[in-house]
């Protein structure tokens, strides 16, 4: 304050120093001038110059004073009088005399606050001005001022808007500029580095924003006063979402996140860019409409409207718009009877927004029929068939790259995601129902049980007879021989020592074909590698192999047929014309077609119609119910061999004829005495010549792949292209597929073994075995999917060998997946890996339930020491025998007398009285007058539920905790064995954990059940977060008592957090499907169920104990009686809502645990 | 020796199969019950429901009678005239007790009557005694099998005192179906090793084509279509059904076709509903019956 003062007088002084100035010549002035440093003078001396000619000698010795004066206010301020002659030159000519010294004045008296402001002031001023009416000056300084408080940050954020001033004007009017700089202010208070951040962003942003700015500046302001921290990020998303908008919905949006704001729901720059989203994702017309409706929820329940703009373009990629409206319309009615739950509906995480969308929607999410096709996919091919979304296949990058596209590997059929194609949801039903039952025909009908050795059934086998098979008959032979090797020496370990000898023998016979040097092959390998042209060869293969399917799937399930014609009538409405192909992927085509069903308007070049016809005719063999897919296999290398001789030239639209289709029959008959469409010697021929310059072009050049094909090619031959994918057949990989089946197979299968004699397959092998594959040609990748790079093929190899080890039978060890982590705010979740489960959870606010909320990871408890429980015995003798006692007198009860019987072990006295007397008077008597002792089983089937939470680490008697090493031994070595097995032990065994007791509790009750004879079952539970619910199985159900029980059981111990409503929901499951007449649900806890996100909005407990509740309130649904032992003395309070009308027990000391446990177990059970 | 009141139009001990029942052979089961019969040599009939054991056993029932005529008998007068072989056939539950089986005094306004119980009757007529799912009976009557069973073939009566030697023709065949019986009822190996085990499994699509076709009237094509959905059907056991479709709901899928009902409907409701309740697996059927039938 003192300082501000003193700065006055100081201003005030000079002000009364620039009157004396004013008297000063202009000469005097300059002399006076020449004492500070030089440039303040010599830009006087240049201003002077060439102001003296336009200004009035009076205003010039005006002006030349201000310029003193400003050089005489402070001691830096001869910068600013420098500054000040710079730009007057160009100010004076924007400004009449008057204004023009105003404006000097202005820059003085800004002096007097700061130099350093008016130096920028004066610096702004000439390209201001152009900008700048001269009467806003005054203003422009004051605004600008008013962001300086004295401080260095202070001045510089003013000095930085003075500079940018012009930069800003040129988008902002002047008003505008001034709520801008008041934001600032307001801002500044807060944060200087905030405030010059937003000037910075902001003089990049109002550009491009236009005539909208002044809408943003509104927002910004409202934001800065409400929760300024969020204002830098309210600039990116106005640079990221707004600068796309039209103007028409920018505005809007702007001020609907004002309203927003004011209504308190946070988050502006969230809105903006969810509402960008949205609005950028509906067609032009309906912008304004979607936006409207956003306003209408707003006005109902503001925290629904942000909720409603981020949901939308996914909803929109399900629905129509109009339907979107009604489904909008839904979740307003709701957010008036319950907030809580429109919000939910509108993130879609309510089962009722998804049952409406649902209602509303024609397509198909394939999570919702996922099941239904597994089943039916499984009825189908007789094997265990699991669906998966396509995109889960590219993700693992093992071959397969389009996410949208089926396809099968031979175990899993691959789907899209979603179908929306067709106006209703049984169209689109069907689709998914035509696309797997075609998939599931390539794993039916054996497309992947391709045997190089196997004769095919229609033609004369041409595989024998082409070069490089040779090399393979060899190959097949060695690893049968390699086999009954195998089968020798495992016959001799089983003691037979008659074969030793001739094992030997063999061994010695077979030693030239070292078994681990040979290349690891596939038949389907095998097959492609024949051919000189093996991306030719592919194709044609799956062409023809998908039309043998086809065939058979329409042949076999004849209900399906017309669907099936749809789906391929639809496909070919997006094949690409015949004429504008080249000649060869023009007969590709043509074949595509045909086998697509198209007969009519078919043409093919002029000069290959024989061609055409011939590979129609080897194509349509395919459509008998004996092919094979060795037929399929002779059958493409009869069309490569017509197709190879096809130059891939471009022809002329009028150079292509149509194909008639009738004359196919006519030929066909003939064709059918068994005349190859070719010659075998030709093609065997065009074989050698083909591998010749093959093997000719590999030498020639080591790096140029594309050579290989340039080296014969006539001029004019283009490079030959894959046709495009027919989107219900989907990728086709019979080379991959058979690699991959091939270590999945178990040992019934002739496969297998051969493959199983043998060593794993190695990374070299694999990579040898890929560099030759079809299917893994770059140059087929890069068409798949455009502008998607290349993958990478070491990557793909290396997760190619990850999925092989994964499928290994051998290396069946669980894995545990990498963690992924799901944002609370994410959706449902998918089980998509081998023993894991979703539950949904009850979210009680809303009332309903978020669908398949929490992910179950179901793991078998490892193996530890035996010696806890044994341990634990011995300790507890006397308590186990008193047990044991307790426990064996509930197994009498079960005998009860049976009264009248009509057959038993003993007369019935009271009864038989009766028959007597019935019998004298004459009445035919009861004949029931026996009794019996029933033996009414026992079948009761109990689940244990320990929680494993890390608070259950707490030790439970501090006093216990040994505080010295008393036991420590003398001698050094001793000394360091025990101080090692202390540390090895963590100090675990040297004070009582919580889950110590529990375990404890746990090993006496399981010797005492084992008397009993129940069905039980010990499961824990722990985890972190809704997606990794983790459950071990430490006892299943159905699982008989071993030794390696009791080794689970040490392995208890504390873990993550405690979220119990899915782990009581997936133990209500397990105990649902077990046969007995009752069951229990034995639930053991240290307190109160939390977790992260186990809450709403991370404050609310009641939530976790709302849902616990639920869950118990299904699994007594499900026939089943909840217990909870919990050992948190101030379980009282939220036990009495979380086990209302169930039974629990509190217990007052956590030691009695151990005798407590079997008792209330008694009681509870008979 | 049995007793002359009995108010039954039938007894049980004389129904006999008079006219050949339809049963089509999966492999050499005819040959090797016929060997065993005449060695009598216990038969376990193993299988799920509706594979045809009980037709079988009254195929062979019928089949051995034929065979033996009236002059290969001449000892007991109860054997019927006509030469056939009396099939008496007893579908345990889980009350059925070895009274039920062996018999029981009843009470009258005279006192008390005995009254022979199935087996006791099969034991006297010399005829086979078809013991239909045998594990669900009470373990009591195992006690009484198993002095039957072996080289004794001798049945006792302990509330009269007797000790009956089975007549010549008598032969004990019973049934036991392994898959939906859970452990505790699985037969004991002291009883289940004193047969000889025939193991039924559903036939192969085309002779079941042929049973169905042949049992419904339904035409040849819907038949295969049916025993194409039957086999596709059992593909799911294990993956969600405990048992497949039996031929028999096949068939009778067959006889709705046959009186006008739409092949997808039959098949909704002779098929679908039937075998399974849970919601999901009956959409899974059905895109299966929509995908065969037209």
């Amino acid at each position: 304050m003192s300082d501000k003062s003193s700065k006055d007088d100081k201003a005030k002084s000079a002000g009364q120093g620039g009157s004396g100035a004013a008297k000063l010549s202009v000469q005097q002035i300059e002399k006076e001038l020449e004492q500070y440093p030089s440039p303040v003078a010599e830009r006087f001396r240049l201003a002077n110059g060439s102001l003296s000619g336009r200004l009035a000698d009076e205003t010039l010795q005006e002006w030349a004073a201000t310029g003193l004066d400003i050089a005489r206010k402070t001691v830096r301020s001869w910068e600013a009088a420098s500054e000040f002659f710079d730009s007057s030159s160009a100010v004076q000519r924007q400004l009449p005399s008057g204004q023009f010294l105003r404006w000097g004045r202005t820059g003085s008296s800004l002096c007097g606050e700061s130099p350093a402001l008016a130096v920028a002031f004066f610096k702004a001023s000439p390209s201001a001005m152009l900008r700048l009416r001269p009467r806003y000056i005054d203003d422009w300084a004051t605004v600008t001022r008013s962001l300086y408080r004295g401080t260095w940050k202070s001045s510089a954020l003013a000095a930085r808007l003075f500079e940018s001033t012009p930069k800003l004007l040129e988008t902002l009017s002047f008003d505008e500029f001034c709520s801008f700089g008041g934001f600032l202010e307001v801002l500044s208070r807060r944060s200087y580095d905030s405030a010059s951040d937003s000037l910075n962003a902001g003089v990049d942003l109002f550009p491009r924003l236009g005539s909208d700015s002044d809408h943003f500046i509104a927002l910004a302001r409202a934001v800065s006063e409400s929760s300024w921290r969020e204002v830098k990020d309210l600039f990116d998303a106005g640079t990221d979402a707004l600068v796309p908008l039209p103007s028409a919905q920018r505005v809007a949006l702007l001020s609907l996140a004002r309203r927003l704001n004011a209504m308190g729901s946070g988050d502006s720059g969230a809105l903006l860019r969810a509402g960008s989203k949205a609005v950028t994702s509906v067609q032009a017309d309906s912008r304004d409409k979607l936006l409207e409706l956003t306003d209408r929820l707003a006005s109902v329940h503001a925290a629904a409207a942000p909720e409603f703009l981020k949901s939308a373009p996914g909803v929109l990629e399900r629905v129509t718009f109009a339907q979107m409206a009604e489904w909008h319309a839904r979740g307003a009615q709701i957010s008036q009877e319950n907030p809580d739950a429109a919000v939910s509906f509108f993130k879609l995480e309510s089962a009722a927004a998804s049952e409406t969308l649902d209602a509303l929607s024609s397509s198909i999410e394939l999570t919702r029929v996922r099941d239904v096709l597994r089943m039916y996919c499984q009825a189908l091919t007789g094997h265990p068939i699991e669906v998966s979304a396509a995109q889960q296949l590219a993700d693992k990058n093992i071959g397969w790259f389009q996410g949208e596209l089926p396809t099968t590997e031979g175990t899993t059929v691959y789907l899209p995601s979603v179908i929306n194609r067709y106006l209703t949801k049984d169209d689109n039903f069907s689709f998914y129902k035509v696309v797997s039952t075609h998939q599931i025909g390539h794993i039916e009908f054996g497309s992947f049980d391709f045997n190089f050795g196997r004769p095919s059934s229609m033609f004369d086998d041409l595989r024998p007879d082409l070069p490089g098979a040779e090399k393979v008959a060899a190959e097949i032979e060695s690893d049968a021989r390699l086999q009954q090797q195998m089968e020798l020496s495992q016959s001799v370990m089983a003691g037979e020592e008659l074969h030793l000898q001739e094992a030997g023998a063999a061994a010695a016979d077979g030693d030239e074909a070292a078994p681990a040097q040979r290349e690891f092959l596939t038949d389907m390998s095998r097959f492609f590698d024949l051919f000189p042209d093996n991306k030719l060869a592919l194709d044609v293969f799956t062409i023809v192999e998908s039309t043998r399917v086809d065939s058979l799937v329409t042949e076999a399930y004849r209900g399906i047929a017309d669907k099936y014609r749809t789906v391929q009538e639809s496909a070919l409405e997006n094949r690409p014309e015949l004429e504008e192909l080249p000649a060869r992927e023009s007969l590709v085509e043509f074949l595509i077609r045909w086998s697509l069903g198209q007969r009519d308007g078919l043409v093919a070049p002029k000069d290959h119609l024989d061609a055409a016809r011939k590979v129609r005719r080897l194509l349509e063999r395919m459509r008998t119910s004996e092919a094979t897919v060795e037929d399929a296999a002779e059958a493409t290398i009869r069309i490569y061999s017509i197709l190879e001789n096809v130059l891939n030239e471009d022809v002329d639209e009028d150079e292509f004829e149509s194909v008639d289709p009738d004359e196919q029959s006519e030929e066909g008959e003939d064709e059918s005495g068994g005349d190859d469409e070719v010659d075998r010697n030709d093609v065997i021929q065009q074989f050698m010549q083909g591998a010749e310059t093959q093997a000719g072009d590999e030498e020639q050049s080591e790096d140029g792949a594309d050579s290989e094909q340039s080296q014969d090619e006539a001029p004019g031959e283009q490079d030959y292209s894959s046709p495009q994918e027919i989107d219900y057949r989907g990728e086709f990989k019979p080379e991959l597929s058979q690699l991959l089946s091939q270590l999945q197979l178990g040992d019934g299968s002739e496969m297998g073994e051969e493959i199983e004699g043998m060593e794993p397959i190695s990374q070299e092998q694999l990579e040898e075995l890929m560099k030759n594959a079809p299917e893994m040609d770059p140059q087929n990748l890069e068409e798949g999917e455009e502008g998607q790079e290349a993958p990478n093929t070491d990557e793909l190899i290396e997760n190619l060998m990850k999925e092989l080890q994964k499928r290994d039978p051998q290396n069946q060890q669980f894995q545990q997946g990498p963690m992924q982590h799901v944002d609370e705010d994410g959706g449902p979740l998918d089980a998509t890996e081998l023993n894991t489960f979703t539950y949904d959870e009850w979210d009680f606010r809303a009332g309903e339930y978020k669908p398949r909320w929490c992910l179950v990871h179901e793991k078998e408890m490892a193996d530890g020491e035996p010696n806890f429980f044994r341990d634990t015995l011995t300790d507890n003798s006397s308590l186990l025998a008193r047990i044991r006692k307790q426990f064996e007198l509930v197994v009498p009860e079960q005998y009860r007398k049976q009264k009248r019987l009509e057959d038993g072990e003993e007369q019935d006295l009271d009864a038989v009285l009766e028959a007597v007397i019935d019998m004298k008077i004459g009445i035919t008597p009861d004949e029931k007058v026996y009794w019996r002792r029933n033996k009414t089983e026992r079948s009761v089937s109990v689940a244990f539920l320990l929680d494993m939470s890390a608070s259950t680490a707490e030790a439970i008697d501090e006093a216990k905790k040994p505080s010295d090493d008393w036991g420590a031994p003398d001698d050094p070595v001793e000394y360091m064995v025990w101080l090692r097995s202390r540390r090895a032990e963590g100090l675990r065994r040297s004070y009582k954990r919580i889950v110590d007791v529990e375990k404890e509790g746990i090993v006496l009750l399981v010797n005492a059940l084992e008397t009993l004879g129940d069905s039980y079952g010990i499961y824990g539970f722990s985890g972190y977060g809704r997606e990794n619910v983790e459950y071990y199985v430490i006892k299943d159900l159905e699982e008989k008592f071993s030794d390696r029980v009791p080794r689970r059981i040490d392995r208890i111990a504390p873990l993550h957090a405690t979220r119990m409503g899915p782990a009581i929901r997936h133990t209500a499951a397990k105990l649902a499907d077990v046969d007995a007449r009752s069951r229990f649900l034995f639930l053991i806890s240290d307190g109160r169920p939390q977790d992260r996100g186990y809450s709403r909005e991370g404050v609310e407990k009641e939530y976790a104990v709302h849902d616990t509740r639920q869950a118990l309130i299904e699994a007594k649904k499900q026939g089943i009686t909840p217990f909870c032992l919990t050992v948190d003395k101030s379980g009282h309070d939220y036990l009495k809502t979380m086990m209302e009308d169930f039974s629990y027990e509190v217990l007052p000391d956590i030691n009695m645990l151990p005798a407590r446990l079997p008792q209330l177990y008694r009681a509870l059970t008979t | 020796m049995t007793t002359k009141q009995d108010y039954r139009e039938i007894r049980v001990e004389e129904y006999v199969v008079d006219e050949e029942p339809f049963y089509v052979p999966t492999a050499d089961e005819i040959d090797v019950f016929e060997a065993a019969y005449r060695q009598r040599v216990p038969v376990l009939l193993k299988g799920p429901t509706g594979t045809g054991k009980t037709r079988f056993v009254e195929y062979m029932s019928w089949r051995i009678g034929q065979s033996l005529g009236a002059p290969a008998q001449p000892a007991s007068d109860n054997v019927s005239a006509n030469g056939h072989l009396p099939l008496v056939t007893v579908a345990c539950h889980e009350d059925l007790t070895a009274s039920d089986l062996v018999g029981r005094y009843l009470l009258d306004s005279n006192g008390t009557r005995w009254i022979d119980g199935p087996l006791t009757r099969a034991v006297k007529a010399g005829g086979i005694c078809y013991l239909d799912e045998v594990v669900e009976a009470r373990k009591d009557t195992t006690v009484i099998i198993h002095p039957l069973t072996d080289h004794r073939r001798t049945l006792t009566i302990d509330k009269l005192g007797e000790v009956i030697e089975a007549s010549d023709g008598f032969l004990l065949v019973v049934s036991y179906n392994p898959g939906y019986q859970n452990a505790m009822k699985d037969l004991k190996h002291s009883t289940r090793q004193r047969f000889i085990a025939l193991e039924f499994d559903f036939p192969d699509e085309e002779r079941e084509a042929q049973i169905i076709a042949h049992e419904s009237g339904v035409d040849e094509g819907n038949a295969e279509l049916l025993a194409r959905l039957g086999a596709k059907i059992r593909n799911l056991r294990e993956h969600g059904l405990e048992e497949g479709a039996s031929t028999r709901v096949l068939i009778y899928a067959g006889r709705l076709i046959k009186e006008g009902v739409t092949a997808r409907r039959a098949c909704q409701v002779g098929v679908t509903w039937g075998i399974t309740d849970d919601p999901q697996i009956q959409r899974s059927i059905d895109e299966v019956v929509s995908s065969i039938f037209p």
